[in-house]
């Protein structure tokens, strides 16, 4: 149920609250309209992405983590926020401002597991990052294109067999080669999988599930930008 | 005279060597049902629908698209269509029941009609006992788990992969497994299905324990073949089931399916899927070879809303159990569910629920095969040393079960009632003396000790005392007698074919 609102007799502090809630209700449309009417108040692109999209979508994020919110109500979630990033996307990159991060997942080859990937990149792209999604059975060679081609900040790795598990070293391996390795962050996981694997690989971290990879990517882009920044 | 009967009765049982002999079970219940005639007919016509207009995607396997082409279902692309009358010409060629090969000749199974066998847990890549917590599966807890089921009289069949030993590369894990079941049981068992090569590799080592003569005659090697959920199989599978069917060896055709995410959130939908699913993996096999032994398989759990991992036990599971059975019967074919599930760490509470929750309308289904019987913890991804004796009581409990209920003269005691009388007890009985040893089912493990003793012996819960069990179990088991040939020639084709891999060779045929 949504009482009628009007937006524009709302402070932008108040905005980001109704953003905040329409996110966490699923409400694609009525995000979309609070993003506009912020940008109506020029009000910076990347506050309204930091402010109002990602801050509202931690919230949907504790609470899956917490057991409150189901699977579907997180992917309408996601996908609200997805809408409102689509408005900010072309804005944000004019005006220069940092991206919250890119991620390149896929499953590795031989591996068709993908109900726990798939719920990586929902909550990854409801963190407000890009996500490009390989889908299964993906080998080093579409890995490495995928990074060529889209230049991500991040590459995730799912593997829920320990028969696919060795391939994730092979792709890492293949992004040495290719002198890819230094720019990018790696995550894996996979229920079989445990951080003395991780390492073992060379990866920069392991993560048990959805919640715990938003926590480590924000990490990781967070360290990121403090380095640009200093450098 | 009565003494000298009991005694002759003991040493039958086999218990003075120590391993018990494997107690068959013939199910004389009635089947529980929870659908009517329409019912079934109604997920029929649904699964045909699907068939014949959404289809099923066979990824990287053309193989497989040019059988299906050349017998008459629609391909284009990866996607492949059938109509009911193709697709049910070939299943109906299906065996509705059929035997297969165990090295000990009494542990030949058969797979079908009345029959229930259980095998225990397959896949987890960890193992977890009361001692050490979770860890890494290695080979030695491979051979642990396959000595366990050669001392379990309610399993069956020695399953497939008990664990994956993954202290032995990847490429050759599945020659240490095939090895171990056929020299530390002599039980049934499982071929790999990871690759075609190494489904090939199963059937060398059949043809070299049987004699290809007799392999051929009838199957000693069964694969379990999942479909990729939803509508979808991949080349592995496809694969390996091919290698199978054409040696005329048999598979379980099981559709995976965490309803919610793999299929919708709907029995009736995610039944009709699972048919179509299942069915359409049975034509294949038999588009290859007409006759091939097979099993309808389901595997069905739904999806935790909250979290995305599977549930087990829950109450759309057990009614979709049940329909999934009668959906075999319907097609005359022999039918694969449940086990002892549960998604629960440890045998606490909850896996106790859980798994009786599996298991009773797996038994009350008719269920032919069920994998999964003894050992699962953490929705697969653990086989428990505990959890594995915990269930195998349950086992036990159920092998008595399906006995139903004996009305024989002697059953209903007469000489009892007339030497006792109103008011006095039964346990002096000569009717109690003739019977008391097998008439209620012997607990193994639970212990019904009253709380002082209990604590006075140190506050064993089923956890710990299990614990001592599978230790005792170790230590008791025998190794099954093999021919030293059979033994050699076993041996020497997997230092072979371990070199071959080692050498990334691919696999040469070995003669024979
Ligand atoms: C569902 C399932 C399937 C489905 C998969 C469908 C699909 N679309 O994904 C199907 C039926 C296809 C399937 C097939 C097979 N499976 Co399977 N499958 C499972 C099962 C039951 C659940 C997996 C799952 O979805 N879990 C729920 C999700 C939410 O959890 P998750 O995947 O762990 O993901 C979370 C974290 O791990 C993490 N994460 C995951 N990926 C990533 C990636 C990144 C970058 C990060 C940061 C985090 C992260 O975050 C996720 C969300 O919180 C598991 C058992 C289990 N309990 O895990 C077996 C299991 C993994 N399968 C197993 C096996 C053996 C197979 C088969 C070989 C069986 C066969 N004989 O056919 C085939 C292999 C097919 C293939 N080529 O891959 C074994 C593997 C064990 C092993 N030996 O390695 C298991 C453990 C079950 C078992 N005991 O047999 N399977």
């Amino acid at each position: 149920m949504t009482e009628e609102l009007d937006l524009t007799t709302l402070s932008v502090e108040e905005l980001y609250e109704v953003m905040g809630d329409d996110l966490y209700d699923g409400y694609k449309e009525e995000v979309v309209e609070g993003v506009k009417e912020a940008l109506s108040r020029n009000v910076a692109p990347y506050d309204v992405l930091t402010s109002g999209l990602v801050a509202g979508m931690e919230i949907v994020g504790n609470d899956f983590r917490d057991g409150v919110l189901f699977v579907p109500e997180v992917l309408m979630a996601a996908n609200a926020m997805k809408a409102g990033m689509a408005v900010l996307r072309p804005l944000l990159a004019e005006t220069g401002a940092p991206s919250v991060g890119k991620m390149v997942i896929g499953t590795v080859k031989g591996d068709i597991h993908d109900i726990g990937k798939n719920l990586v990149a929902m909550m990854m792209e409801g963190a407000g990052f890009d996500v490009i999604n390989l889908g299964i059975n993906q080998s080093a060679e579409n890995f490495i294109a995928a990074v060529k081609e889209h230049q991500p900040t991040f590459v995730g790795m799912s593997a829920l067999l320990t028969t696919t598990m060795p391939y994730m070293k092979v792709i890492i391996d293949a992004l040495k080669e290719e002198g890819l390795r230094d720019q990018v962050t790696v995550l894996v996981g996979g229920a079989p999988l445990n951080e003395a694997f991780a390492e073992a690989i060379e990866a920069d971290a392991y993560c048990r599930d959805a919640a715990v990879a938003v926590e480590t990517a924000k990490k990781f882009a967070a360290i990121r930008r403090q380095r640009a920044a200093a450098s | 005279m009565k003494r000298r009967e009991r005694r002759s009765r003991r040493r039958d049982t086999g218990s003075a060597r120590g391993v018990p002999a494997v107690i068959p079970i013939i199910n004389k219940l009635p089947f529980t049902e929870v659908l009517d005639d329409n019912g079934v007919q109604a997920i029929h016509q649904a699964s045909m629908r699907l068939l014949k207009e959404t289809g099923i995607l066979v990824i990287d396997y053309p193989p497989a698209l040019e059988t299906f082409r050349k017998h008459g279902a629609k391909v284009d692309g990866e996607m492949v269509w059938i109509d009911e009358d193709t697709l049910m010409h070939f299943v109906q060629q299906a065996p509705a029941t059929f035997s297969q090969l165990a090295r000990n000749p009494t542990n030949t199974l058969t797979i079908g009609g009345r029959n229930t066998i259980f095998a225990p847990v397959y896949g987890p890549p960890f193992v977890a006992d009361l001692d050490r917590g979770r860890r890494e599966a290695t080979l030695q807890d491979f051979h642990n788990f396959a000595k366990l089921t050669q001392m379990t009289p309610y399993l069956h069949a020695a399953g497939g992969t008990l664990v994956e030993p993954q202290d032995i590369p990847v490429a050759e894990r599945h020659l240490d497994m095939l090895l171990a079941h056929i020299t530390l049981t002599d039980k049934a068992f499982m071929g790999s299905v990871t690759s075609a090569d190494n489904a090939r590799d199963s059937v060398t080592m059949a043809q070299i324990l049987f004699g290809a003569d007799a392999i051929r005659q009838t199957p000693a090697v069964l694969g379990l073949i999942n479909a990729s959920s939803p509508l979808r199989f991949d080349d592995r599978m496809l694969g390996a089931l091919e290698v199978y069917a054409r040696a005329g060896q048999a598979a379980i055709i099981t559709p995976f399916i965490i309803a919610g995410a793999m299929s919708p959130v709907t029995m009736a939908a995610t039944l009709a899927q699972q048919n179509a699913e299942a069915l359409f993996g049975i034509c294949y096999a038999q588009m290859l070879n007409p006759g091939t032994p097979v099993i309808y398989g389901s595997f069905l759990a739904n999806i935790d809303m909250r979290s995305g991992a599977p549930c087990f036990g829950t109450p759309e599971n057990t009614l979709a159990l049940y329909a999934g059975a009668q959906l075999a019967r319907y097609y005359n074919l022999p039918y694969r569910s449940g086990g002892n599930f549960t998604a629960s760490r440890i045998p606490d509470a909850q896996a106790g629920y859980e798994s009786a929750s599996t298991l009773w309308p797996t038994v009350q289904a008719g269920t032919n095969y069920v994998l999964h019987a003894a050992g699962w913890l953490e929705g697969g991804l653990i086989s428990g040393y505990e959890k594995f004796v915990l269930d195998s009581e349950m086992l036990g409990i159920m092998a008595r079960y399906v006995q139903g209920i004996s009305l024989e003269e002697d059953d209903f005691a007469w000489d009892a009632f007339a030497e006792v009388g109103p008011g006095n007890h039964f346990l002096g009985s000569a009717h109690t003396m003739r019977h008391y040893e097998t008439a209620f089912y012997q607990h193994q493990v639970f212990s019904m000790d009253n709380y002082e003793k209990w604590e006075e012996e140190g506050k064993e819960d089923s956890y710990k005392k299990a614990n001592a069990v599978w230790k005792q179990m170790l230590k008791n088991y025998q190794a099954p007698p093999i021919d030293p040939a059979v033994a050699e020639a076993l041996n020497a084709f997997v230092e072979h074919r371990r070199a071959e891999i080692r050498a990334g060779k691919p696999r040469s045929d070995w003669p024979g």
